[in-house]
């Protein structure tokens, strides 16, 4: 449904290069990247406020490339809102109907609708600067949804939100998503957020795309090092491949991996959250190794735990509530392990 | 009771002069003439007319800088222009320069040996002595005024606002009236307010271009070279007086008014 072709973007000081993209209609696509990977420029190049150097962007089957940003019925919710602070939240919402010839019961309709099902019905006459970023956002949803846009472009739309308002947020997206079967882009730095939100999506780093694919794919089958470590994938080291067993050179450890690697596979990543700590004896792991505790850093509700096994060192993510029971600090010796079936290549 | 710091004493003992500066000979100015002189300067017709057209021409140059400002505002708080440096050099031109010489260079300009002198006089435009004469020299030493502040409004609205209202579909006309308007009409207004201030103060430029019909300031200082301080004394008063009513009443109605 739309199909960004050869997109080339050159500004001063940064560069898009050869962006192909292909975006589903009713997808939840996420561009994920770091700040300052071009995400948030590629969004406003769809939406048609920057304009491409070179390729063209098509959505169903129409050419959009060079269509003035107000004729391309696309919306975009920023990560501020971008509320009108002149206009209460009626006004706001009302604000794109005019130029999209909805007849005045239609476009009534759609607002006592979007109104009742995103619980905006006790601040319609507030001024924006009297709303929490909840509120916002949502009447923010509301301004764009109502003109019933053919794609809703959302520029990191969790970030600004307080914690309190996050998981909220969340679940609206999700279920807005679920609803009205929009196609949504979503442009976001955050892995867990994009793991539960989108069914698609692409990494973009330095203004080229690493890696699209189903959100589940690039979770776990990164094709870098760079998507590896940004889907949260650790114990990241060059291989060598005996069939199904891994050796990282220099450090001699052998590793047992599911499935055989590619030809092209030059790196090997597991989960800090896939290493089990053993307290019984067992073998079922098929990764089974004894190692020290050189380090036990925070990481909020878990721990990070540095296991060093002589030859290979190892991260780790525990519980607080498991370092405690096991009386584990420091120094102390244990038996850790994890499935071949937790061994990515790339 | 807030505790003021020993800094803001040191600050308010390094101002008070200043105030000081400002305020005393215009107060002494203001208590100088007599009750009566105030009376009968006020009767004078010439003396009204000449602050009436002092206000009203001025007034006037005021809403042409808004008219013609105005874009010229949005487009360098806005857009990349080439120059745009030279621009808001060239913009602010007349603060800096003595007000005789823009004069000078207005006259030269519309004199009949110049092309565009000629263009006008063709036209049946006199700017020799003329209130047109007068407005273009006000508009020019106000303009600065006015395009400053209104840019600076301009800047202070987020583009994003403006970004947000074309990809909900308004167009750029309609999202400068709708969007960027509504939340800069006051520095509009404090930019005539502005312009209109600094032409009404103005003589230098004025009294070369147009010595008649007689500005205040410019009948104020015949007055003093003709018959000495005690008569203009009261000519600056009235103006200072009037002037001052005009601009809180003008500041007070641009705070009153809603959104």
């Amino acid at each position: 449904m739309i199909h960004l072709k050869n997109i080339n973007l050159r500004l001063p000081r940064f560069s898009l290069d050869d962006i192909n993209l292909r975006i589903n209609k009713r997808d939840f696509f996420a561009l994920i990247g770091p700040t300052g990977s071009g995400k948030s420029l590629l969004l406003e190049g769809i939406m048609g406020l920057i304009g491409f150097s070179s390729g063209s962007l098509f959505i169903e089957n129409r050419d959009y490339t060079r269509l003035a940003v107000e004729r391309r019925n696309l919306a975009i919710v920023y990560q501020d809102f971008a509320l009108f602070p002149h206009l209460n939240v009626t006004q706001n919402i009302f604000y794109g109907v005019r130029y999209h010839k909805i007849p005045k019961p239609v476009a009534q309709k759609r607002f006592d609708f979007l109104v009742s099902s995103l619980g905006l019905e006790k601040i319609t006459q507030r001024s924006p600067q009297n709303l929490s970023g909840g509120e916002k956002q949502r009447v923010a949803l509301a301004r764009s949804l109502i003109f019933n846009p053919s794609v809703l472009l959302l520029d990191e739309p969790l970030s600004a939100l307080d914690p309190m308002f996050h998981e909220e947020a969340k679940l609206l997206l999700k279920k807005i998503h679920d609803e009205l079967e929009t196609t949504i882009i979503m442009v976001s730095h955050n892995f867990s957020d994009v793991l539960y939100l989108a069914n698609r999506g692409a990494i973009i780093r330095n203004g080229q795309i690493l890696q699209q694919d189903d959100i589940i794919t690039i979770f776990e089958r990164p094709n870098s090092k760079f998507t590896a470590s940004f889907v949260g994938m650790k114990n990241i080291h060059p291989i060598q491949v005996h069939d199904k067993t891994l050796i990282v050179p220099d450090k001699k450890t052998k590793i047992s991996c599911a499935h055989t690697p590619g030809d092209t596979d030059q790196y090997m990543g597991i989960r800090p959250e896939d290493i089990s700590f053993i307290d019984i004896n067992s073998n079922h792991y098929g990764n089974q190794y004894s190692g020290r505790i050189t380090k036990i850093s925070s990481n909020g509700v878990f721990l990070n735990i540095s296991l060093d096994t002589g030859d290979h060192c190892f991260e780790a993510i525990w519980s607080r509530r498991r370092i405690q029971d096991h009386g584990l600090e420091v120094g102390k010796t244990l038996e850790f392990g994890f499935l071949p079936e937790s061994v990515h290549t790339f | 009771m807030k505790r003021i710091e020993p800094l803001n004493w040191l600050f308010m003992f390094i101002s008070l002069p200043l105030i000081l500066l400002l305020t005393l000979p215009l107060i002494k100015m203001t208590f100088q003439p007599s009750v009566e002189m105030l009376k009968e300067t006020i009767c004078d017709k010439d003396v009204v007319a000449a602050i009436a057209r002092s206000i009203s021409l001025s007034f006037l140059a005021g809403i042409l800088s808004f008219a013609m400002g105005t874009p010229l505002a949005y487009l360098l708080a806005r857009k990349r222009i080439i120059g745009k440096r030279i621009i808001e050099g060239i913009i602010d031109l007349p603060i800096m320069i003595p007000h005789p010489v823009v004069g000078i260079a207005i006259l030269s300009l519309a004199g009949r040996n110049h092309p565009i002198g000629r263009f006008l006089s063709d036209m049946g435009i006199q700017i020799m002595g003329t209130k047109t004469g007068i407005v273009s020299v006000l508009l020019f030493v106000g303009l600065p005024f006015y395009v400053n502040t209104v840019k600076a409004g301009f800047e202070s609205v987020p583009v994003r606002l403006e970004n947000a209202s074309r990809t909900l579909g308004a167009g750029a006309l309609s999202t400068f009236v709708r969007i960027t308007f509504p939340l800069t009409w006051r520095h509009m207004i404090l930019g005539i307010i502005m312009c209109t201030a600094r032409a009404i103060s103005e003589f230098g430029a004025v009294v070369i271009v147009a010595y008649h019909p007689m500005t205040a300031p410019v009948m104020i200082y015949e007055r003093f070279t003709a018959y000495g301080l005690k008569y203009s004394q009261p000519i600056a008063v009235w103006l200072i007086l009037i002037s001052f009513v005009l601009f809180v009443v003008l500041r007070m109605m641009s705070k009153s008014i809603k959104h």
